[in-house]
């Protein structure tokens, strides 16, 4: 090396590296999914759930909520109140592939907004459950729930990976 | 973003060309390159993080192999620093899962593992970055000293999710200037609007058809079902990937710069040696440069030429994904390569046109069923199934495919071949030659533009496919 600058680029080279490698990092820590079976994340998201309120769905209800075809992913579970006054539902999903992470989102965000429409101005609660609604992607693991005990769903979901 | 979205076509494109063409020429380019992050980042909010580490690592690597010129040893040992670690960066998104699901299948372990969504377009701008760190180190470019005309090169949002591929030795006296004019605004849009039909009006279509057929269990498809399948198949990645390859070319004339083409009708080859020279042309092109040539490419004996050849090969088939059966694929092509060099080349050439491409098109059909199969197990099923091992010869379910959609597979022959685009400017030029012609073309393209956009409205997600790469 003969000057000062040269010196920058090597430096420099190593510092990014080391960035990257910090962000691969906190990437695994807060939004890498899991190898684990499907079957087995569902097991330990359904023993968590306030089931009073709600029913495992078929995937028919599934179709007709989301828009989505169950057939398509690895494993779907979906569970929704039967009372049409309430909000409350909690789905999770394992793609198949990471192409089809997008389009379950959109087909969440579109059916949070469609539900937000039907609740606004005669449940104003409800509605703000829509507005608390927790939505994670975590590797081929996408979880959505809206309820009360949102916050609390989420995190058994986070745990279960 | 899409190309092909409501959002893009309406408001993110409209914007940014205006923004574009109003600011003086200085700063073009940083508008481009903010456009650009935004682009990725409206898709990819937390990787746009890891493109940006990417340029800035990039940057400095091609300074510091500048930096190194004197000394050839230095010199190496910074491109090889580059080299692997971007090599690295991009193996451990795209093959780490791959990786110990093979361990786990192979050896009696279960090693658990993280899985990360795969980073759109990391294996185009990966490689784009690799070749400007080798342009730099084989001196067939200067180095970027700019970073935001460098992060422009790597994040360029016409090409930056799904190619074409853009050596920086290019792309590298555009970055600092470029003519943009009406003519050339007027060829990018032409460009652009073919691309959007060809992916929303047929490579959607076709690719409805291929669902259909891929949802029946390999074991009960009739010949003709699963024939029409692969055909299906074959067509929609064409469609899919020429028609972005186009709209990122049209793109590119819109803004200014000139893309090498990626595609040139590649069905209409008469030998696969031929297939691999006008398909994905910007891939074959890099792999040729970066692996085979430094390989010692075909300057060497029968033995090592055909050692390069499968290389090249498997590593192409491992670039489109990690999973066996693209390996199978990449592997399957190089075979059949080395076979039209080594063995039946000649003879091939005298063998009748038509022959040829019949020849040329029942290997790329099979290699399609190697590379839209979920296993390796699951192509042979298929094919098997095409040679009669299915449920007979023809069923209901075939026959109602074919004559369904029969015009929209005229449309996919005529596209794919340069008889359609013929066609299209024969009816412009029944015009009179001056602005009658120009008002005539004006009015198709625009004629073309809504009916891409009636079917993008009624139509599901569809992303391209190639933006799983």
């Amino acid at each position: 090396m003969t000057s000062g600058r040269p010196k920058i680029a090597y430096i420099m080279k190593y510092v990014v590296l080391a960035l990257i490698i910090a962000f691969i990092v906190l990437l695994m820590l807060n939004m890498s999914g899991s190898s684990r079976p499907f079957e087995d994340m569902e097991k330990d998201v359904e023993s968590a759930l306030d089931t009073d309120g709600l029913t495992r769905q078929e995937d028919s209800r599934f179709k007709r909520n989301f828009g989505l075809t169950a057939a398509d992913y690895s494993g779907v579970m979906y569970y929704a109140s039967d009372a049409s006054m309430s909000a409350d539902e909690v789905l999770l999903i394992r793609v198949k592939s990471d192409d089809q992470v997008q389009e379950v989102t959109a087909a969440i965000e579109e059916r949070i907004a469609a539900r937000k429409n039907d609740f606004e101005g005669y449940a104003p609660e409800e509605a703000n459950l829509l507005d608390n609604a927790v939505l994670s992607v975590r590797g081929r693991y996408i979880f959505y729930a809206v309820s009360a005990d949102a916050q609390q769903y989420l995190e058994v979901f986070g745990s279960s990976l | 973003m899409l190309f092909s979205s409501i959002t893009f076509l309406f408001l993110f494109l409209p914007i940014v060309l205006a923004v574009y063409y109003l600011v003086p020429d200085k700063a073009k380019n940083i508008v481009l390159l903010l456009a650009s992050l935004f682009f990725y980042a409206w898709g990819e909010p937390v990787y746009v993080v890891l493109m940006i580490l990417s340029i800035v690592l990039n940057y400095f690597c091609g300074q510091d192999i500048k930096n190194h010129e004197e000394d050839p040893r230095k010199a190496k040992l910074s491109v090889t620093f580059a080299v692997v670690v971007n090599l690295l960066i991009l193996g451990f998104f795209k093959y780490y899962g791959f990786l110990i699901e093979t361990v786990n299948a192979v050896l009696p372990v279960d090693i658990p593992y993280r899985e990360l969504p795969l980073p759109v377009g990391i294996s185009f701008y990966t490689f784009q970055a690799i070749s400007y760190i080798l342009d730099v180190y084989r001196k067939d470019a200067r180095p970027q000293k700019n970073i935001l005309y460098f992060a422009l090169y790597i994040s360029m949002f016409p090409q930056l999710i799904a190619g074409p591929i853009v050596r920086y030795s290019d792309i590298e006296e555009q970055l600092r200037s470029r003519k943009i004019n009406i003519h050339r605004i007027g060829q990018g849009a032409m460009y652009f609007i073919i691309g959007l039909a060809k992916k929303v009006i047929i490579a959607n279509s076709t690719g409805a058809v291929f669902e259909t057929v891929a949802d029946i269990p390999a074991g009960s498809l009739s010949v003709l079902t699963a024939w029409i399948g692969v055909f299906s198949y074959a067509f929609q990645i064409y469609f899919d990937f020429s028609g972005y390859s186009d709209m990122a070319i049209g793109l590119g004339k819109m803004f200014g710069f000139e893309f090498r083409k990626n595609f040139d009708y590649p069905y209409i080859s008469r030998s696969v040696t031929e297939f691999w020279r006008r398909w994905h042309i910007s891939l074959s092109t890099w792999f040729r440069e970066y692996v085979y040539i430094p390989l010692g490419g075909n300057r060497c004996s029968v033995s090592r030429n055909i050692f390069n050849l499968m290389v090249v090969w498997a590593l192409t088939g491992m670039w489109h994904g990690a999973a066996w059966n693209f390996i199978a694929w990449g592997v399957y092509y190089g075979v059949i390569l080395v076979m039209e060099k080594y063995i039946w080349g000649v003879s091939l050439e005298g063998l009748p046109y038509p022959v040829q491409r019949i020849y040329t098109g029942v290997i790329v059909l099979v290699g399609w069923v190697f590379f839209f199969s979920p296993s390796l197990g699951y192509s042979l099923r298929y094919l098997g199934a095409m040679v009669g091992g299915g449920s007979g010869i023809a069923d209901a379910q075939g026959a109602f495919l074919l004559f369904g959609h029969w015009l929209l597979y005229l449309i996919a022959v005529l596209g794919s071949s340069p008889f359609g685009f013929r066609l299209l400017h024969g009816v412009i030029r029944l015009f009179r030659r001056g602005r009658g012609r120009t008002a005539a073309a004006a009015v198709i393209y625009i004629g073309i533009f809504f009916i891409a956009v009636a079917f993008l409205v009624t139509d599901t997600f569809n992303p391209f496919l190639y933006f799983r790469f």
